[in-house]
């Protein structure tokens, strides 16, 4: 199997809070991999390091053949413009815990904000962004604004949004963590479903079992640094390292 | 003990022979609500005060309200409003444009841009707009000529004297404004969720879209109730154009009372009365374009 | 710097073109006088007074031996611009917007015109508020300032001047006032009293106040935004009289006659102290080389009868000078 994203000495820190000490990690193409680990972790960190939106301090990320957000010159990693770094996350879908859908904008107008922004023409947009809603279930809500939807629509549409350039990769940044209790099945559903699809999602979630039913591959993350991973019978179901068993404990 | 511990059980338990039969009769009718005599005593004070105020607008003489009809669509004085609004118009315009340049740069990352946007607000916000249309009209003579050119290179510069008055009003009235608004701009733009400069970058919506179509839009939700009462302060502040010598509504009133100074009082009111209408002009404006960007707020 | 010139320039051989167009034209006229080196123009003085003047025509021809002398930007420019320091508010009968309620009035202007026709050049009227007309001498946006000057010491450090009028100053209270004045600063003791700021009057003012606290007696000074809010406050007792220009105060007086609250003049003083006579003059920046022009072209009225029929229009005959000087000696430095 391929490689979808390679992580090499993932280093990070917030004034004197070192939150990410060197992390190398490699996700295989088409796969779902669940990062695990208490809060302050550093694993969303991790996660929005991805696609550039934490700048590292040190090490690099490579998604497909691409280096993100930087590149080599002289021997040395320097940033990218601007311009080069919003091409690169437009390839990669992204999915936040508090949705950020944009209020001032209908369901459907989400969705196509960027295809258009990046030069789709608009009525392409449009029934691609019908098509991406359809998908997520939401085929009746195109002209509501957001704050009209429950939570679990809300996060289905902003799944819908990050599909919208049929990214290869889909990053979710506790997707279910703002729902209330009865709205997570329906959004855990929608991204089960993109699972089966060939796309690789990397899910930071405190759903053990989502994890458990749907990861690939787990990763355990404390204090910057990977704990333990493996598969999810590995690591869920046959803990190792302490740290790991205590914090299943508190979760299950 | 033992007994006090059981009082109340056993009185729980027992009906209460004497006080529950009414009480019964009472659980479906409505609760009556708290007297609040102080209230309707400041109500009625505030009524006779207001009743006798509006009785003196009409049965006192010196208010003159006869002459107010002559004044009231009086050409001058329709002038005077004509230059009221071009130059709250224009400057209300170039002031907002200005600010969100200025708001831009107090909230830029780079340093030089961020302390030259606060200097300008200091500085503006600290001298009084009649200093500065005092300054703006001494021009020609600190500067007989204003440019821009390469240091040492080739200049473009054209002589301050030639300088409309009007442009000279505008520009003073722009350059104190545009402090004040790019500080309600800047409100606004923090005002927005960092999540949605977030959700833009993910997306890769180029940076001057995520400004204009997704910051802005939402940061003028709350832009808009500030911004207008900048606008309202403008209208009015239009009155000291007479420094760069235009007449605006109340230049007009200030000038005709002095050839007819029976008349000052009935050209007060009149001015007022402009005011007034112009004010709400502008309130039904906000309440439509308000209710423009509240789109989306509600559930 | 030198494009401004350039601009001036380009407008005034437009100017010229337009003048000597309308030179033309009258010369093709019949009926018109036989043509001589000097042209005569008639000036409408006293017009849109609201009432104090009477509308007259004068004859003036331009008086090519004065027009001669005037700096060449000047006539190149073929107009006379006037700085006028009645924003907001005006003083009739001195400089205020006429009836029509557009055209700039008064015998301070009606003189511009007069001057400008002895020039041959064509009077324009910019009205400021009081500072900015010596802004606009100083910065040469007007040729002369015409509006009620006081000739004084320290002016004389910026400006030349040539004189055209008595400056008589009066205190105007409500006519149910029996106060006088009497020429005596003694008899402000206790009193309220209102004065434009920067004028002449305020400090002659100031320095009667410095006087009476010296002698233990007191002296209140106000100042207003223009005459119309100081107007109200004499109206609603809030001061006992204001300080202010002769004219002004007869203009005012009249108007009010039949009014809710009618005032009167309570007595006068001369614009220059107790010492001089004050005098009212054309203001030029210094070493225009103007002030002397005007004083021939003021003189050139007094001695063909202009100068007379335009203080008779406007009822200022009490404030006629014998001969316009330059630069004549004014309210000294040490009473300022």
């Amino acid at each position: 199997m391929s490689i979808a994203v390679e992580i090499h000495n993932a280093t990070k820190s917030f004034a004197d809070n070192r939150v990410l000490r060197g992390i190398d990690l490699t996700v295989r193409k088409g796969t779902v991999t669940v990062i695990l680990g208490p809060s302050g972790s550093g694993k969303s960190t991790l996660l929005r390091a991805i696609n550039h939106l934490e700048k590292l301090d040190e090490g690099y990320v490579v998604v497909g053949e691409e280096l993100i957000g930087v590149r080599v010159q002289n021997g040395r990693l320097k940033e990218l413009r601007e311009k080069e770094i919003l091409r690169q996350r437009s390839r990669i879908g992204f999915v936040f815990q508090n949705f950020n859908l944009f209020p001032h904008l209908t369901i459907l107008e989400n969705v196509t904000e960027a295809p258009i922004a990046l030069g789709t023409p608009a009525a392409e947009a449009r029934e691609l962004g019908r098509t991406l809603l359809a998908r997520v279930g939401l085929t009746d809500k195109e002209g509501a604004y957001p704050r009209q939807l429950s939570g679990g629509q809300q996060q289905r549409v902003a799944i819908a949004r990050a599909l919208a350039f049929d990214p290869e990769l889909i990053l979710f940044d506790e997707p279910t963590s703002a729902l209330d209790p009865e709205l997570v099945g329906e959004v855990l559903g929608v991204i089960k479903s993109l699972a089966g699809s060939g796309r690789t999602l990397i899910v930071v979630t405190h759903e053990i079992g989502f994890a458990r039913e749907v990861g690939d591959w787990v990763v355990f993350l404390d204090d910057g640094v990977i704990v333990e991973q493996g598969t999810p019978d590995e690591v869920i179901d046959h803990p190792k390292h302490q740290r790991t068993q205590d914090f299943l404990s508190k979760v299950l | 003990m033992t007994s006090t511990l059981h009082t109340p059980v056993a009185e729980a338990v027992e009906p209460r022979p004497v006080a529950v039969a009414p009480l019964a009769s009472l659980a479906t009718s409505r609760v009556v609500p708290l007297r609040r005599p102080g209230q309707w005593i400041a109500t009625l004070v505030v009524l006779v005060l207001l009743v006798n105020f509006g009785q003196t607008l009409f049965s006192n003489p010196h208010w003159e309200w006869a002459k107010v009809p002559e004044w009231i669509f009086h050409k001058s004085i329709l002038k005077g409003i004509g230059l009221t609004l071009q130059a709250t118009a224009i400057a209300a315009v170039v002031s907002f444009i200005g600010g969100v340049v200025v708001a831009l740069g107090r909230l830029s990352r780079n340093r030089f841009l961020k302390t030259i946007s606060w200097g300008y607000v200091w500085l503006f916000r600290s001298v009084p707009l009649i200093l500065i249309l005092i300054f703006l009209f001494n021009l020609p003579n600190l500067y007989p000529s204003i440019g821009i050119g390469i240091p040492f290179g080739p200049q473009l510069a054209i002589p301050t004297i030639s300088v409309d008055p009007l442009a000279l009003g505008v520009i003073g009235l722009s350059l104190s404004e545009i402090a004040y608004s790019s500080e309600v701009v800047r409100s606004g733009i923090l005002s927005v969720d960092q999540g949605q400069h977030e959700a833009a970058k993910a997306l890769g919506i180029p940076r001057v879209r995520q400004f204009m179509r997704i910051v802005l839009p939402q940061a003028l939700r709350s832009i808009v109730p500030s911004y207008v009462n900048q606008v309202i302060g403008l209208l009015k502040a239009s009155s000291l154009l007479i420094y760069v010598s235009l007449l605006d509504l109340f230049g007009q009133v200030q000038r005709l009372s002095s050839t007819y100074p029976t008349d000052i009082i009935p050209l007060l009111v009149v001015a007022t009365l402009w005011y007034l209408a112009l004010t709400s002009a502008i309130s039904i404006v906000q309440y439509y374009v308000e209710r423009y960007y509240a789109r989306g707020a509600r559930r | 710097m030198s494009s401004p010139q350039r601009l001036t320039r380009i407008g005034g051989a437009v100017i010229t073109a337009a003048l000597i167009a309308g030179l033309a034209a009258c010369a093709a006229d019949p009926s018109a006088e036989p043509a001589s080196s000097d042209t005569n123009s008639t000036v409408t003085i006293g017009a849109f007074s609201n009432g104090v003047a009477t509308e007259t025509s004068v004859e003036v021809p331009v008086v090519e031996d004065i027009r001669s002398t005037l700096p060449k930007e000047v006539l190149d420019s073929g107009k006379l611009v006037i700085g006028i320091g009645d924003l907001p508010s005006g003083f009739p009968p001195l400089a205020y917007v006429g009836d029509d309620d557009e055209t700039e009035t008064g015998s301070e202007s009606d003189l511009g015109r007069l001057v400008a026709a002895v020039f041959g050049l064509q009077p324009e009227f910019k009205p400021s508020t009081w500072d900015n007309l010596f802004v606009g001498i100083d910065t040469g946006a007007t040729n002369v300032g015409l509006s009620n000057i006081t000739d004084t010491e320290k002016r004389k450090e910026k400006y030349d001047f040539a004189s055209y009028r008595g400056d008589n100053l009066g205190f105007e209270v409500l006519k149910s006032n029996d106060w006088e004045f009497d020429g005596d600063y003694e008899n402000l003791d206790g009193l309220t009293v209102a004065v434009g700021a920067g004028t002449n009057q305020e400090k002659l003012l100031l320095a009667w106040q410095e006087k009476l606290q010296a002698e233990g007696k007191s002296l209140e000074i106000s100042y207003f935004a223009d005459s119309n809010s100081t107007y109200l406050a004499l109206n609603s007792g809030q001061i006992d009289a204001y300080f202010t220009p002769n004219p002004g105060i007869a203009y005012h007086v009249s108007q009010t006659a039949d009014s809710a609250d009618p005032t009167r003049n309570a007595g006068t003083f001369s614009g220059a102290g107790e010492t001089l006579d004050g005098l009212i003059a054309a203001t030029v920046k210094k070493d225009s080389g103007l002030a002397e022009p005007f004083a021939a072209a003021i003189n050139y009225l007094i001695e063909n009868g202009q100068y007379d029929t335009w203080l008779a229009t406007w009822g200022l005959e009490n404030e006629a000078v014998e001969k316009s000087l330059v630069n004549p000696p004014g309210l000294p430095l040490d009473n300022q």
